[in-house]
């Protein structure tokens, strides 16, 4: 059979590429529960209880289906430069939509829909891919030395330790962050216009509090699902309570939109 | 024998290998199907400067959410990505539900189970969208759903920041106060730059800590 074909149109939805797409699906899906294994294998020579990891696999799973599809969008808006497959492999391994539309934009500057290249495809594809590598690249060769060197001389268990609360800092200031960038898009928030899939070069003015009130009203309703689950005793709520607050917050936004 | 945590490290960078192979698989796979090659002087100055840009990037978040995700945790969200607006609060949620402490055994079983369950529902949600395709596009491109996805990352840091926020309210003033002027400042370099505001934000926080901790105000 002869894959070799030159139109891009082809290439970029061609089957084979779909096929690659399922192959690396597989591979996330076959290495992660490779590790969930090895994890419960251990849990139970730890005598770690079995309600913990039920617990944690129930409130991971519900606590992702929200960002994933956010994530799932991304492919959407790349299909229309790139079709369907290649946004989709690469959002489903270290890829991020915004890091994914910038490589477009420098491995093809000016390139659309109707002036896209099969060069073009095959160059983003190799960009897009090695660029993002350097953080795996980094714990593949570092993190073990880094972990004995220093994480190893954190002493977590002491509360009162101040190795301690460098931990809790680092969860501050990404919380406090996104807070950031929730209220810096209230001041000024410009847009880099994106149609089928690339950059225009145009800027679009999208200032907007609606980031600042999603993030406040999950705030509270977190509070308040907290105050359920540990006042009023609503166990059942603990495992939803995230998801249930960003549904809550997201759904603010939709009614303020 | 070796012990738990070296065999993780062990399957962690055999997995993160082939993780890199197929990864990089992709792109050559797509020039000899097509027999399309590459342009090399795009190539090359396209990787030259996003590395630039995600170089550091990429070093900061392996030392800043490498303890957070424990051994295998690493490897596993090293390969499968969206740390930031998955992985990381997802471990964080985890943890605090199953009550385990950063650089523990047994937070190492919380975090990898979070990381793995979490990776699987992602690419489960991305293939089953991929084969629904023609139905669900028109859905999640409307007009009225577009504002709930665009906030999904403030509802998601929102309704976790009330968490740390609560059991840390002298910790959470002064970062909250500099990301509030960084913003009034430069509001484009927040929400361009969230991997420098965030090291910025927890320095400001670490410092702060640093001094209650020795005026033994926390």
């Amino acid at each position: 059979m002869n894959f070799l074909v030159a139109n891009v149109n082809e290439i970029k939805d061609a089957w084979w590429l779909y096929l690659i797409g399922g192959f690396i699906t597989l591979f996330i899906i076959g290495g992660s529960l490779f590790f969930a294994r090895k994890a419960y294998k251990r849990s139970i020579e730890l005598n770690f209880p079995k309600e913990k990891i039920k617990k944690t696999i129930i409130t991971s799973i519900s606590f992702s289906i929200l960002p994933s599809i956010g994530i799932f969008i991304g492919v959407i808006t790349m299909s229309g430069l790139l079709g369907i497959p290649l946004p989709w492999i690469r959002l489903s391994v270290l890829g991020a939509l915004h890091y994914e539309l910038m490589a477009v934009d420098i491995a093809a500057n000016g390139v659309s829909v109707t002036t896209l290249t099969a060069e073009n495809f095959v160059t983003i594809s190799f960009v897009m891919t090695i660029a993002i590598l350097w953080g795996s690249l980094f714990a593949l060769f570092f993190f073990k030395k880094y972990q004995e060197k220093f994480v190893d001389k954190v002493d977590a268990k002491d509360k009162k330790s101040f190795s301690n609360l460098i931990f809790q800092s680092v969860f501050i200031g990404l919380i406090s962050a996104y807070f950031g960038d929730a209220f810096a898009k209230m001041i000024n928030y410009q847009v880099k216009e994106v149609v089928d899939g690339a950059y225009t070069g145009e800027l679009i003015d999208q200032t907007t509090y609606i980031p600042l009130v999603v993030f406040v009203t999950s705030f509270v309703f977190m509070a308040i699902f907290d105050f359920l689950v540990k006042k009023l005793n609503q166990k059942w709520l603990e495992n939803f309570q995230l998801s249930l607050s960003m549904i809550f917050g997201m759904a603010l936004a939709v009614i303020l939109s | 024998m070796k012990t738990y945590r070296e065999r993780m490290h062990y399957y962690g960078r055999i997995f993160t290998v082939l993780g890199i192979v197929a990864m990089i698989a992709v792109p050559f796979s797509i020039w000899f199907f097509s027999g399309v090659a590459p342009n090399v002087n795009d190539l090359f100055a396209g990787v030259l400067v996003l590395s630039v840009l995600y170089l550091p990037g990429g070093i900061i978040e392996v030392l800043t959410y490498g303890p957070i995700l424990g051994t295998s945790g690493t490897y596993l969200a090293f390969i499968t990505g969206n740390l930031v607006n998955l992985k990381i609060p997802c471990v964080m949620n985890a943890k605090d539900i199953a009550g385990t402490e950063i650089n523990t055994e047994e937070n190492e079983i919380v975090s990898t189970i979070a990381v793995a369950f979490s990776s699987i529902t992602t690419v489960l949600i991305m293939s089953f969208g991929v084969m629904m395709l023609l139905p669900l596009k028109p859905i999640l491109e409307s007009e009225l759903l577009a504002p709930a996805f665009n906030t999904v990352v403030s509802a998601l840091f929102g309704a976790l920041g009330y968490k740390y926020f609560k059991g840390n309210l002298k910790l959470v003033i002064a970062p909250l106060i500099f990301v509030i002027i960084l913003s009034l400042v430069a509001p484009s370099f927040v929400y361009n730059n969230i991997v420098i505001v965030i090291l910025l934000a927890a320095i400001v926080t670490i410092l702060v800590a640093r001094v209650l901790w020795v005026k033994k105000l926390l």
